[in-house]
Order: structure tokens, then sequence, then C-alpha cells
């Protein structure tokens, strides 16, 4: 397994290099259209697809939707804070939840958490679909050279992959994120941040991708509609584009969505140990970390650990009815 | 096969050797991107309100004004042959393997480590050995029951366990469990199997099942899925068709073709585990290896991060390859080159 | 391929089983838990332990358990920097002076500990002359003389071994020049700075009237150390105790007991009553463990002298009879921000008071606590508990001080930026309170006009290279630092001089005075440490703290607060003003 030990969810994917993995794309009608007619049979699925959709655009709208159902996320809201008695929690039951503020205030500063979690939405999402994408485009294009190419090509790969296999990553990512200095590179601040959790998660979760599909294209590669190809001439890149490259879309596109999820829980840690995102910035793992002081009364660990739990459970079923769908000998 | 491990102890030395300069890297190097100096680095290991001769003098003692490669030449010297402590009043030697002294509390690097390996040996054995029984049982009984309640109910369970974070969960039931009402152990509290055996699985109880609810989930997805694919398989029915009884017929035979996947997958959790339980030990307050390491990078103590790194890498390269030698032994369409 | 795969659907039917398991554990929110009602019958009120002594007695006998959600900087006294650590070394180690184990007020007293009576003074204040007492022994047998406190206190010099503790020692004394300390300059001659003329007499030589000397004498620096025991960095893993306890299991990084010292003779010491037989400290755990064993009765005491967590606190405040048992003494801790002049335009004095004004110094607060956790609203920069303090405000903030904008507008136009101006705020973001607090300052200035962005800086270089380092202030436009600054010992010397005197600052960094530079306060310092009168003295420490408010360059936020749990084990339980905690020196054990 190449992700974090404690925020992993593809270990059953993930496979050691002396294996190989066969797989294949159904002959007869198109890929796409099987594919679609399985996932539309799959409820659960769906309904973890739609969720993504309303998630996804909930990111987009966030300012909107907290204009006219919250307020601004670094507002103070003291006056509901109970101050005279000294505790500095929300006045009212569960954290202070009314019409006005849908999930409670937090404690001290009185912020709405509505408005925070839907900000954090975007934070989350963006790192980890941003992080997803660079891994795929390394992993994929090492798992192909190396994969179709073979040889010492395919060994020198397999050795980087072992590098990346054998670092204890969050060690080395809390590292790297709390030892970064404020400034550089041109950006500053958040900007910096943010490139740099997309750096970390993304760069170091390569091989995770890179060996798939890598197991897919050499099984790929002794078929016989890439034989036939070979046979009347075409070039290696041509036969990497027509022939690979389609049956290799459905593995990249199931193990990303698949991805995506472990990417989230992994901000998420960074932001609870102190290394992601900088303040006053919502994003969920930090909202998570301010509210553990107060673990006594878990309402406000409530919402952002909900929102993690639900988007990651929602990229799971998704990803898994995605991998049914394309996969016709998966036994699920 | 001789061969092929040596060739792989030698490549487990070298990517030791990688590990450890990318972490030096890490230390040295990233800092001066923001313009550190060594004084600027040195800062950090001396107390409130000290004058910029104490800054000199301690960065000069933690040797900051050689150049990386120097610095870290000295201390592969003292991993492979030891090394000198100068403690003012004197000079003491420390030992192979010297993995250096912490720049915050002075002590040295490798005894402690070894005093902390059995924290998180302890957590992770007992969590993997928990979530592996856990995991196969609810996997077999799922792909035996498809489609009813337990299944379901299982899967989605499962499903739960794999989404959540560990810190989130970890915190819910250590409120809940611990300090509310009371049947375990609050944080912090381990107790060594040699003192109290009981007690040591007593503080260990709730760490354990926490993190094996996040990968036994995984286990029982991936036994379900081996499962309903070898009892679909001929032999299957051949077995049965010869009148063997059923109970033989899963746990003998589809049971042991479902579980190669598993068992890989197996070693490589707990390597990686060994070496990074960071989350659950900060949870927990448990003072493993993964705790030793996050207090050490928050200190920004370089020795305390290079000694976990090496033992975490030493662990999962271990666990690599003791997977894939038993991947060849175990299936033997598997060559090893 | 028909194999069901709806039993996904339950996945979604976990979400309600996580949710209803969350819901359950906060069900009633923050009310007493099963450990809520305590069983003392003579229960002493909210914060008895600060006029009186909660559960007084006599009795020997009994162990008391600390624990440290840290660890210490070093148990070694040469270098250790913490109030705590202070107060707890009394316990192993005896100094020329020491803080009079009392509680409130009649903690802050100096009397003689190692020494026979307070020093004598000649010289206009240079020398300073200590009898010592006899018949002090360390743990091994051996007679304490001069010789080893001379050797105790030359030795912390040698910052290369010991880069931890505080610097006074090598400021004050009149050291030969290029003196590195016993261990890189053994046969150096310094009688100029320390002299023991016999065995029972030590004499301190300082480069410059020093008359807050005795609070030097009171420092962990003078306890006695044998030079055939001394280890140097490895020291803090051996101590040979002078006081009524010495070290046993001392596990580093883990813990350590305290056991009795049989050398320790009660007839020298008329100071201790030493009534435990035992302590037992662990160290590095997590401080809501810390809380909820307090609570508990698991453990006894919170060494590190911070205050509760906010979980506690909630609890605390929350049920009478968990507030009956708790103590909420001042300290000498203020939290403040510097508003740099170095950074424009809050090189106009204007400026500075229009943020002065327009600060909502309730939210400064609520953000360290409130009243109870956080302290009491600040208004000038020196602390009421340390002589010389009185009461003023330059800048009133309004009858609800929550600021007073009209009066920051005005200030605003008169430095020529009606309309505010922007500008950035640091802090450390390890620290919560520090961070809700700059977002505190965000949200009133911005009231004003006034816009402020967060800059978050690491707390391990905050003073190195951020804040401290006046280059890096002026660059990034910091132009309000937030701070905390505790004294090292309660009097206006051991609190000003190293955040007011502008000759402290240095353009390398690693200053804790991060923006005061005015050449009058310096002058009034000195003339402070030369005048042998107390009372005077005391009168000069409170000049200076209003000629620092009127260059309106510190905003003072609270005088700090703590809220404390009581152990229910122990005994004889007081709050002193010299440690803004409990005394470790007078607890007792009931068993």
């Amino acid at each position: 397994m190449t992700l974090p030990p404690e925020v992993g969810t593809g270990a059953e994917t993930a496979v050691p290099e002396a294996v190989l993995v066969g797989a294949g794309p159904a002959e007869g009608r198109s890929l796409g259209q099987i594919a679609w007619m399985r996932l539309k049979r799959d409820k659960v699925a769906l309904g973890g697809g739609i969720f993504l959709i309303f998630l996804i655009l909930v990111a987009i709208f966030a300012p909107l939707i907290v204009k006219y159902l919250g307020y601004p996320p670094n507002e103070f809201h003291q006056e509901l804070i109970d101050t005279a008695g000294g505790t500095l929690t929300p006045i009212g039951r569960f954290g202070g939840m009314s019409w006005d503020h849908l999930m409670g205030v937090e404690p001290v500063n009185g912020r709405d958490i509505f408005s925070r979690v839907v900000y954090g939405s975007r934070i989350s999402l963006l790192i980890a679909f941003l992080a997803t994408l660079l891994s795929v485009a390394i992993g994929t294009t090492l798992g192909i050279i190396s994969g179709f190419i073979g040889g010492w090509t395919d060994t020198f790969t397999s050795r980087l992959m072992d590098v990346f296999l054998a670092f204890p990553l969050l060690v080395l990512a809390i590292a790297l994120a709390g030892v970064f200095p404020d400034q550089a590179f041109g950006l500053e601040g958040n900007q910096l941040r943010i490139a740099l959790l997309i750096f970390i998660i993304g760069f170091f979760n390569w091989p995770y991708i890179a060996r798939i599909i890598r197991g897919q294209t050499l099984s790929l590669r002794e078929r016989e509609f890439v034989e036939s190809a070979r046979s009347i001439g075409a070039r290696r890149g041509y036969i990497l584009r027509t022939e690979m490259l389609p049956n290799l879309i459905a593995p990249i596109l199931v193990y990303s969505t698949l991805l995506i999820p472990t990417n989230i829980l992994f901000e998420a840690a960074l932001s609870f140990l102190g290394v992601g995102i900088r303040p006053p910035t919502p994003s969920w793992g930090g909202m998570l970390s301010d509210a553990v002081v107060y673990y006594t009364q878990p309402h406000f660990m409530f919402w952002p650990g909900m929102a993690i739990f639900v988007t990651v459970l929602a990229f799971n079923l998704f990803g898994d009815g995605l991998r049914d769908a394309l996969d016709p000998r998966a036994n699920r | 096969m001789f061969a092929y491990i040596v060739r792989r102890l030698l490549w487990a030395v070298l990517l030791l050797i990688v590990l450890s300069m990318v972490t030096f890297s890490i230390f040295y190097l990233i800092p001066q991107l923001g313009g550190a100096s060594p004084e600027t680095l040195a800062t950090r290991y001396v107390g409130r309100a000290a004058t910029a001769e104490t800054v000199h003098l301690t960065a000069e003692r933690l040797g900051f004004f050689d150049p990386v490669p120097v610095q870290y030449w000295h201390w592969i010297k003292g991993v492979l042959v030891g090394a000198e402590y100068d403690y003012g009043a004197g000079v003491e030697h420390c030992p192979a393997p010297c993995l250096g002294y912490s720049f915050i509390t002075k002590q040295p690097v490798w005894p402690e480590l070894l005093d902390r390996a059995p924290v998180t040996i302890s957590l992770v054995v007992g969590a993997s050995l928990i979530w592996l029984v856990a995991g196969v049982t609810v996997g077999v009984i799922s792909a035996l029951r498809r489609g009813t309640v337990f299944d379901r109910g299982a899967m989605g369970v499962a499903l739960a366990g794999v989404s959540l974070p560990i810190f989130f969960t970890g915190l819910v039931a250590l409120a809940f469990f611990s300090y509310r009402l009371g049947i375990t152990a609050p944080g912090g509290q381990f107790v060594p199997f040699s003192e109290n055996p009981a007690l040591w699985a007593y503080s260990l109880l709730l760490p354990w099942i926490t993190l094996s609810f996040l990968f036994a989930a995984q286990y029982a997805r991936l036994t379900r899925a081996g499962m309903l694919e070898t009892m679909s398989e001929d032999y299957i029915r051949t077995a049965r068709a010869k009148g063997l009884p059923e109970r033989a017929v899963i746990l003998k035979h589809a049971l042991r073709g479902a579980l190669t996947p598993v068992v890989t997958i197996f070693g490589l959790d707990v390597g990686l585990l060994l070496g990074g339980a960071v989350l659950t030990e900060k949870t927990f307050s448990l003072n493993g290896l993964g705790k030793y390491a996050y207090d050490g990078i928050v200190n920004n103590d370089l020795p305390k991060v290079l000694g976990v790194t090496l033992v975490a890498g030493f662990f999962v390269i271990t666990a690599n390859l003791i997977v894939d030698l038993l991947y060849g032994i175990i299936d033997p369409r598997v060559r090893l080159e | 391929m028909n194999h069901s795969r709806s039993w996904r659907a339950r996945g979604l039917a976990t979400v309600g089983i996580s949710a209803a398991l969350v819901l359950a554990a906060c069900g009633g929110g923050g009310g007493g838990g099963q450990q809520g009602s305590s069983n003392q019958s003579a229960q002493a009120a909210f914060d008895a332990a600060y006029t009186s002594v909660v559960n007084p007695s006599d009795k020997k006998g009994g162990t008391l358990k600390f624990a440290n959600p840290a660890d210490w900087d070093s148990l070694d006294p040469g270098e250790t920097y913490y109030g705590y650590a202070w107060n707890f070394a009394r316990l192993y180690g005896r100094s020329l002076m020491m803080f009079k184990s009392a509680p409130g007020k009649e903690g802050n007293q100096l009397v003689p500990d190692l020494a026979e009576a307070p020093g004598q003074s000649s010289d206009g204040g240079k020398t300073w002359t200590y009898k010592l007492r006899k018949g002090v022994k360390f743990d091994d047998g051996t007679e304490v003389t001069s010789a080893d406190v001379k050797y105790a206190v030359l030795r912390s010099i040698d910052k290369q071994t010991f880069p931890n503790g505080p610097t006074y020692w090598e400021a004050v004394l009149d050291l030969p020049s290029g003196y590195k300390g016993p261990y890189k300059s053994p046969n150096m001659n310094t009688d100029s700075a320390i002299e023991t003329p016999d065995e029972y007499t030590i004499v301190f030589h300082t480069t410059n009237p020093f008359a807050a000397f005795e609070y030097l004498a009171q420092l962990p620096q003078t306890m006695p150390v044998p030079k055939d025991k001394d280890t140097g960095a490895k020291y803090r893993n051996s101590i040979v105790s002078t006081g009524p306890y010495k070290f046993a299991d001392l596990q580093p990084g883990k813990g350590f007991n305290l056991v009795r010292n049989d050398q320790w003779d009660p007839a020298t010491d008329p100071n201790r009553k030493a009534l435990p037989d035992r302590f037992e400290v662990t160290v590095n755990v997590n401080a809501d463990d810390i809380d909820n064993r307090l609570l508990s009765g698991d453990l006894d005491v919170d060494i590190a002298t911070l205050g509760v967590q906010p979980a506690a606190q909630s609890r605390v405040l929350q049920d009478p009879n968990l507030k009956a048992n708790a103590d909420n003494p001042l300290t000498t801790r203020v939290q403040y921000t510097t508003i740099n002049s170095t950074v424009p335009p809050l090189d106009n004095i204007e400026c500075r008071k229009a943020i002065e004004y327009a600060m909502d110094r309730i939210a400064y607060q609520t953000a360290y606590g409130g009243e109870f956790a956080g302290g009491n609203l600040a208004t000038t920069l020196l602390p009421p508990i340390i002589a010389g303090h009185t009461d003023f405000d330059l800048y009133p903030n309004g009858p609800d001080h929550k600021g007073d904008l009209d009066a920051a507008k005005k200030s605003l136009e008169a430095c020529g930026q009606p309309n505010g101006f922007a500008t950035n705020i640091a802090y450390r973001p390890e620290r919560p309170k520090e961070k809700a607090t700059a977002e505190a300052f965000q949200q009133a200035l911005s009231r004003v006009g006034i816009k402020l962005t967060l800059k978050p800086y690491p707390a391990g270089d905050y003073f190195a290279q951020y804040c401290g380092l006046p280059p890096f202030v002026v660059k990034q436009k910091l132009g309000l630092c937030l701070m905390s600054w505790q004294s090292d010992w309660p009097d206006g010397f051991g609190y000003f001089s190293q955040i007011v005197d502008s000759r402290v600052i240095r353009e390398t960094g690693g200053n804790t005075n991060l923006g005061v530079r005015i050449p009058e306060v310096d002058q009034m310092l000195d003339k402070a440490l030369a005048e042998l009168d107390t009372d005077k003295r005391n009168q000069i420490w409170g000049e200076i703290d209003k000629r620092v408010m009127e260059e309106a360059v510190i905003y003072p936020g609270v005088y700090a607060r703590l809220l404390l749990l009581r152990s229910k084990n122990a005994t004889n339980i007081f709050v002193s003003d010299a440690w803004g905690g409990y005394d470790y020196l007078g607890l007792g054990a009931q068993k």
C-alpha cells in the first residue's frame, strides 16, 4: 500500500510488483454504453454520484450560498457565546444551532459553522482534485511507459516506485509542510500552502496509480489486437495512443475516483496536525483540530467530521460503482 | 532465489541511505529557501531570551556551520562506527549505531527508539491481528450470505470504517467510551507487556479497536471479493461433487485462494503502520515511534526524525521484501527475477 | 452479473449510525459528568487558595502525583527557565535566597534559604555578601561549602553546554573577559566576579550597581553543584540534591520520582515542612488527560501551571461543585500586542493611538478564555501583582470596553489616514488563543477601516526570525505583533528588563523587546537599578510603565488569570504570588 497507512482506502487494489493483473474491455457494445447502463442500475453508486455533483456545486457557489443562508465565515458573533459564565461555549443546545445559524457557532469567537463548512469544501475539493490530477498524470505516464517498453525502463521505474513506497509518507509530509518557509517561488501565504499541499499529496502518491496502470499495460500488451497492430507495422506511439490508452481510461478513471477520498483524508490529517491551510481560512481538518479542544461537547467536531465522512463515503460509493460498471469481472 | 534476496537486501540498504539523505535535505535545505542561516536554525534549540552568543555557540556545537554534505557524513559515520559526544564536563562515547543526540533533550536517539518501539509494535500487532481475523471472518460470512441483511450491513459498516478519519473516530471513541462511560482506558496509559499483560491489553483496547475498524473494512471487502471469485471456480464445484463437507470446501479450498491478495496487503499494511501510526498515537497519547516522530518534527529535532524515518523505512522495506518472497512461494505463476 | 450491490445502501445508513454515536456522546453537553459531585465535607470556596491555606495539615507521609503536559527544558537547576521548574526545584535544591512558601502576597517575599540572612550590599550596590548556613549536606553526605555555590553559578555561564537557562549572571557579574565557564576556562581566576573568602562566605561583584540582587540570589542557578559529580549536559539525569528530596528512577522523557533525602537536616531549614514521603512525576502527558485525572482524583497536580484546557474549563465553570474546588489566581503574565513604530504609518503616534482606541478589549479577553481563564482587562503594561503598579488608562475604550470608535476616527484623521490603512498582524498559530486574538483584532479594527492581514509564524522561531527580527518586521510590514510575557520574578526588573530596554534590541534577531525604543525609559531603568531603597525603586517601575504607555507602542490585553484545579488528595494547598500558581513546596498528602 502506497498511501499513508491510516488514511488509506484502496489497499485491496494495490499489488506488489511480482503479480500480474488481468483486465480487459468487454467486446461488442462500446464500453461507455455498457458502463453507463450498469451504473444506472446501481442506485447507491448513483446516489453517491449525485451527492458529489451537489458537493461540487456547493463548492463553486459557496459565496452565494453563504450570502443567503449564513454569515461571512470569519465574522465573530461573540454575543452568542457564554462570556459571563466563562465557559466560552455557545448559548443554546447543540452548539447554538438555530435557523439563523444552521450548524451552530464556534466556541470562543462565535463564527458561523455552516459557512465555514461550505467554504471548507472548496479547499478540500480543490486540493484533493488537483493532487489526484498530479498523481494520475505522473503515475499514468510512468506506468504506461514502464509497462509497455519494459526492460531497463521498467526496472528503473519499479525501483523508483520502491523508493517512494518506502517513504514514511505522513512523517515526511508533516516535516515538509512544517519546515517550508512562508514565501518561496514567487508565491506566499495560503496560495503557497495550497500549492505545497497539492505537491506533497500528489507527488508522493503516484506509485499507487503507476502500479495499477503498469499491471494493466503489461497484460494489454500481450493481447491480440496489440499484436495485430504491431504486425501491420504500427509504431509504438501509435499503439500507445490508439490501442492502449482507450483501454486504460477505465482503470484510470476508477482509481482516480478512489484516490480522491484518500487525498481528502490526507489533507484533513495535515490540517488537523497543524501543517495544513493557515487560519482563518476554513478547512475541514482545521475545524476538527480546533474542535478537538472541546471534545467533551462533540457538537463542534460533528459538522466538519460528518462533512469529511459523507464526502469520502460518496466518493467511495461512486468509485466502487464505477469500477463495477467498467470492469465486468469484478465480483462485488 | 538466493541471488534475488541478496540483490534486494543491497537495494534495501541503498534505499535507507536515500531516505536519510532526503530527510536531511528537508531539514537543512528547505529552510534555506526562506533564507535561513546556521544561526537561525540554531535558535530553535536554545532557551528563551538566548543571546546571540548562545545561539552562535549552539550552532557551532550542533555542527550547523559545516556544509550539509559534511554534516551528513558525520552522521553516517556515527551510524556505522559510533561517535563522540561532548557533554561539557567530559566526552561520552556513543556506540554504533549512533543515531545522534536529540537537539532538544540531549538524550541519545537510538536507546529512545528502542524504548518506544515496543509501544508501536504492541499497537500494530494487536490491531492487525484483530482486523485480520475480524475482516476475514466478516468477509467470508458476507460472501456466503451474499445479498442478505448481514452482507449489506457488514459491507456498509466496512465502508464507514474506511471513510472516517481516525483522529475523528479516535477522539469520539475516547470521549464516549473512556471519559463518559469509563469502560476503556483514557489516553496515554500504556503498560508494558512485561509488566502486566492484562493491563497492557486494557490500555491498548480502544486504540486497537479504533485502528482495526479502519482496516477491517478493507479486509472484509477484499476477502468477500476473493471468496466470491474462488467460489465460482471449477475446482470448488469438483470438491463439492466429490462429497467433501461444505466446511472443508470453504475453509480449505475457497479461502486459501481468496487469501493470497489479503496476505500480500496485510504484510504491506503492517510494515507501513509500524513506521507511521502518527495519527493514532497522537490521538491516544501513546509514546510510540509515530508520536516520537511527530514531537521531533514539531520541535525541529532532526536526530529524532532521522532516527524514526530510518526505522520506519526499515520496516516498510522489510515488509515489502517478505511479501514479495511469500508471493513468489505461494503463487507458482509468479516468477521472481 | 446479478450480484446484489444494494448492500451499499447500508453504507448510507451507517451515516446515521455514526451520527447517533456522536449525538449520544454529546447528549446534554458539558453538564457535570459522573465525577461531578465532590465528597469533601469541609469544602473550600472558589479561589480560596489565594487568600488562605486549603486543607491545612501537618501530617507527614503520603505520595503526591504530578504530571507535566510537556517536558522540563531541563531538570538541571543551572539551566532551567520556567516558573514551574523553579517552583519545583526547591524540593531538590536550596538556593541562596528563596520565595517564601506562603499564600498570596506573602509568597512574594524573599527569605534566606541556603544563606543565613539576606545579603549585605556594599560599594553602592556592586558587592553582595552572603553567609551560608552550616550543616547543609548533599545527598551523598558531603557538606555544602561556598565553593559549591560559586561553581554552580559559574557553570551556568557556559551557554554552549547549557543553552536553556537565564542569562543574568553573565550580564551582571564582573567576569574576566573571555571566560567561557569552568569546562572551557578551568584555570581562569574568577575572583573578580565571585569570591569565597571562607567555606561559608560568598561575595558577588557586579560591573554596575544592581539593587535588585536578592532576586538573582533566588535563581536555581545558585543551588550548589558538587564539582566532582558534575556531568555537564548529562547532569540533568543525575542531580545531587540539597533539598528534602532526591531523585529516584529518573527516565528521561517519561518521568521520575522524588524520595526523601536522608541527608537533609530540618534543623538547618526553617522554610520547608517536607510533608509527603514521595513525589511521582510523569512528563509528556496529554493535557486533556491531565485535567480528567485531576477531576477524578488520579492525579494531584498539573505542574505546568498553565491552567485547565477549554474542555475542562467548561465543565468546571458550569458545575458549582467543581468550581468550588478550583482557584483562579492572577499571575504576573500579561497578554499584550506591540504596535511597531518602525512600520509606516504606525511611525505616527496618532495612528498608533487609533489602534489603542479602536480595539475591542472584551474580544481580546474572550479570545484568551474570558474573565476566568483569560484574565482581567489590562490598561497598563505592568501587572497588578508587581510592586509599582498603578491603575491608569490613557486610552479609554468606551463604557463597554469594546472600543471608542469616535476617538479612533479622530486619531486617524490626525495622522492623515481618515479612511484607515492596511497593515499585518503576526501571531503564533500553535497557540489557539493568539490565533483567536489576531482574528479579533482583524474584526475590531475593520470597524474604522484598518485592514489587517493575518500572518502566522511558527512559535519556535517567532523571536529569532520573525517578530523578534527588526529588519523582518519592517520588510513584512508587521504593524502588530502578538506577545505574551511573564516576569522572570515578580519585581519590576524581572518584568521590564527584557521587554522595554531598547539597548537589548539586536538587529540580528532573538529579541523579546519587540518594539519599545524610548531612550528616557532606558535611563529610568538604570536609575531604578541604582536605587537601593525598595519603595523608591518600585515607584520608578510605575513611572516607566506610564512612559511606555504614553508612546502607544503597547496594546495591553489582559492580566492573565489561570483556572487551576485543586487536588483531592493534597493538603496545604495555596497559591503564591511568586509563581502565579500552587506553591509546590508547601503541599502535603493525605495518602
